[in-house]
């Protein structure tokens, strides 16, 4: 699905945290928000979800204006940073919870739900682990149910806020590709927030550079490093 | 494998005094008297406890403690997790005033409660009044020991569930609605699993308390034979006839009620502890 | 991914943002009821029976109202609550300091059965509670029939009920003082040892600043609660009017009389001292709410 961030602005009280951005995100990109904490990149993410509300401007979802939906109506996968887990289902209840939490008339039947969750279960290559609570998952399992778990909804697009941020170098490196793997497979819109530059740089097919509530730069991996646009650009990937 | 000694040794000073102090105080004052119930349950022997209990009118009275204990405890369950959700979650002028309102029935002496709740809600009372023209009797009925019981647990739910309101991530939440899922759904299927073993837990313990209170609800409660006489008043009775033999007995009955309830409390903690990783 | 399930939106002004509903909250209508359950409920239950212990109170007035606090079984009752709060309050500050002491600062077998011991009076009837105490001091048992022999009898007497208030009463200061012990830990304690200090003066100087809060915190919840106990001293007091009848005892003694007036002022001012409880406990929880068990703070 295609993106488009119209002039969104966002404020906190007296405080701004976004200044009026633009965005166009092709159907199918595999997009990075890259920048340091304070950036506003986390804001810009929770706007699209439907989690906070613009002051100003308009979201468009394949240009029809989304901006007023409610976060239920968006159906975007949304995998939290500290992955909110609920910690009182096994896995198989949080990744079928979104399809349970249909009204009656949608929902797919049970043997249908099964189906989806054990077949999400394999594509996280996490197929034996149903039963299990979340507080016996490590790390990097509790990331790909919480991935699982965004997917099994449909959605519409994918967004990820920090999602390797709680994980330790090794099981980082793993994961990344497994999160291009499965954007591949489903070919699902994706923006993923980072603070982390190589993290940005060797994932994404596009990356969005921001700072201050502002974008600095918008564009490929290599043309960002052969030519930052500004000085904050040229330090922030020079570090 | 050798166990553990007894105690650590360490350098920190005062462990006689403490540890001395803290045995006298126990065993004078919980274990020996006590002890002394047990003692004299044992002397009286089970067949006779058994026949001071098994009689209708301590049936009656033991039954009537523990049904209206239980009706109130679900009442305070329910009214007690809305007030704690919306203390934590709303603001609203005098929050802070209902905050603190919640532990009066702590802080209020029971006799006081109960000649309160009598003046209020007698047929003559202002409340009371109010419920005898549709016909609706409160006091000296089973209904006024249902109030005040409701009044003494009051806080206890609220109080257990307060902090784990407080301690909910917001992402979970969000994680829910973002999954499709109406406000409704998150709070039935989300919160509410989530506040269960606390609620639980103050829901035993209103449970306990209403189960052994005496000076809220012996004023309202019309102290009729069979009908509204609570199981800590049959005691007293029996006191008042000097027969120790039967009022060890039902004590006894009531000591077994307390320390179930005791168990039970501790199993909730065990099985949330285990469940969510976390008390 | 079809479109076709995409609400269709009316363009709207990108200026005039609409108010949205945040994902975590109620509907206001839900809000709302909720709030009005909550106040009302508490209006209903806790505030309305506040103010029919003042109405009655002052129902013939104020001069009868205090005319009825200065008869001599009203001022004995106040003299002996005050007497037992007096003895009943600091032995159970001591008893909770040492057994927090004990309990906190040295690692021993069966830590949790003591603690479970300690909060046994909570789930115990007060009526039991007395019924233990009469059966273990009462005149019908060797020790309570040696007791009264000698002159020294414990029920029917002060001592029993200082004992009834101590049992009823017990955990309230260990339990406060426990959690804030073992969040602070031993450390600074060891410090102090280690600089040559006496186990007195680390006790003054380092613990009891720490715990200071938590201490009157705890024995303000004890000294309300021994004010007002009625089902256990009821029981091992006899009810001797002037002698063993603290304020609760004395009214429901004055209640039963018909003495509505003389029964409700005397409930209006331990209600007094209830709300100045409450008050405390408030500004303590406001004020020094780091100093306090985590379940305080709110």
């Amino acid at each position: 699905m295609h993106i488009q961030i119209d002039e969104i602005a966002k404020e906190f009280g007296t405080t701004t945290a976004l200044h009026p951005v633009s965005l166009s995100i092709p159907s199918g990109a595999l997009v990075a928000l890259l920048g340091p904490s304070g950036s506003g990149k986390t804001t810009l993410l929770r706007i699209l979800g439907g989690l906070e509300f613009p002051t100003s401007g308009r979201v468009l979802f394949n240009s029809q204006d989304a901006t007023g939906l409610s976060v239920q109506e968006r159906r975007a996968g949304f995998v939290f940073q500290s992955y909110a887990l609920f910690r009182h289902m096994t896995v198989f209840d949080n990744i079928a919870y979104g399809l349970n939490a249909r009204p009656r008339a949608s929902r797919p039947n049970k043997a249908e739900i099964d189906r989806r969750v054990l077949k999400l279960l394999d594509l996280i290559q996490l197929p034996q682990i149903a039963a299990r609570y979340p507080t016996q998952l490590s790390g990097g399992q509790r990331q790909r149910v919480a991935l699982a778990r965004a997917l099994a909804i449909e959605p519409r697009m994918l967004l990820l806020d920090e999602p390797f941020g709680a994980l330790d170098a090794k099981v980082r490196k793993e994961l990344r590709q497994g999160l291009r793997d499965i954007h591949d497979e489903t070919g699902l819109t994706s923006i993923f927030v980072t603070h982390d530059q190589d993290e940005a740089m060797e994932l994404a097919d596009l990356v969005v550079v921001m700072s201050m509530g502002r974008i600095e730069q918008i564009g490929k991996p290599a043309d960002i490093r052969a030519r930052p646009a500004t000085e904050f650009v040229r330090e922030f990937i020079g570090a | 494998m050798s166990r553990a000694p007894l105690i650590q040794r360490t350098a920190m000073p005062g462990l006689g005094l403490s540890a001395g102090i803290t045995f006298f105080m126990l065993t004078l004052v919980v274990a020996l008297p006590i002890g002394a119930l047990l003692w004299q349950g044992a002397n009286f022997g089970l067949s006779n406890i058994w026949a001071t209990i098994n009689r209708d009118r301590v049936w009656a009275a033991l039954w009537l403690s523990f049904r209206l204990s239980f009706l109130a405890a679900c009442f305070n369950l329910v009214f007690g997790v809305i007030l704690a959700w919306v203390l934590v979650r709303y603001r609203f002028p005098g929050r802070r005033i209902i905050d603190a309102a919640v532990d009066l029935p702590f802080a209020l002496p029971t006799a006081v409660a109960g000649i309160a709740l009598t003046a209020l809600y007698a047929p003559n009372g202002v409340l009371g009044g109010l419920t005898d023209q549709i016909g609706w009797q409160i006091a000296y009925t089973r209904w006024g020991i249902f109030l005040a019981l409701v009044f003494v647990g009051l806080p206890f739910v609220t109080r257990t569930v307060q902090p784990v309101i407080e301690e909910i991530e917001t992402e979970v939440e969000e994680a829910s609605a973002t999954l499709g899922a109406s406000r409704s759904h998150t709070l039935r299927h989300v919160i509410a699993p989530m506040l269960m073993p606390a609620a639980l837990t103050g829901f035993a313990l209103s449970l306990a308390r209403a189960v052994g209170e005496y000076g809220s609800v012996i004023f309202i409660a019309g102290n009729i034979p069979l009908r509204t006489e609570i199981a800590p008043l049959l005691i007293v009775i029996q006191l008042e006839e000097y027969n120790y033999d039967a009022a060890g007995a039902i004590g006894l009955a009531m000591l077994a009620i307390s320390f179930t309830m005791l168990l039970f409390i501790n199993l909730i903690q065990i099985w949330s502890r285990k469940r969510i990783g976390h008390v | 991914m079809s479109d076709a399930t995409l609400p269709k939106m009316q363009a709207r002004p990108a200026a005039t943002a609409p108010r949205f509903r945040s994902a975590t909250e109620e509907s206001p209508a839900a809000r709302g009821a909720l709030i009005a359950i909550a106040t009302g409920g508490l209006a209903l239950l806790v505030g309305a029976p506040l103010a029919a212990v003042f109405a009655e109170a002052l129902m013939q007035g104020w001069g009868a109202a205090v005319a009825s606090l200065a008869s001599r079984d009203a001022q004995s009752a106040i003299r002996l609550t005050l007497l037992i709060t007096a003895i009943a309050v600091p032995l159970n500050a001591v008893f909770g300091i040492a057994a927090a002491w004990f309990i906190t600062k040295f690692d021993f077998r069966g830590k949790a059965f003591l603690i479970t011991l300690i909060d046994l009076p909570f789930s115990i009837s007060p009526v039991v509670a007395g019924l233990c105490i009469v059966l273990l001091f009462g005149a019908n048992s060797a020790l309570g029939g040696w007791l009264v022999a000698s002159g020294h009898p414990i029920v029917f007497a002060v001592p029993g009920i200082v004992l009834a208030t101590v049992f009823v009463t017990f955990p309230f200061v260990a339990r406060e003082l426990i959690p804030v012990m073992i969040e602070q830990g031993r450390a600074e304690e060891e410090a102090a040892l280690t600089l040559g200090a006496t186990g007195w003066r680390v006790f003054r100087t380092v613990t009891l600043p720490n715990i200071r809060w938590a201490l009157l915190y705890g024995t303000l919840l004890c000294t309300a609660r021994a004010m007002g106990e009625f089902g256990a001293v009821a029981v091992v007091s006899g009810k001797i009017r002037g002698q063993t009848a603290t304020m609760p005892i004395t009214i429901e003694m004055f209640y039963n009389e018909y003495l509505s007036v003389a029964a409700f002022s005397m409930a209006a001012l331990l209600t007094g001292f209830a709300l100045l409880t409450l008050l405390l406990k408030t500004a303590l929880e406001l004020r020094h709410a780091d100093a306090l068990s985590a379940t305080r703070r709110h």
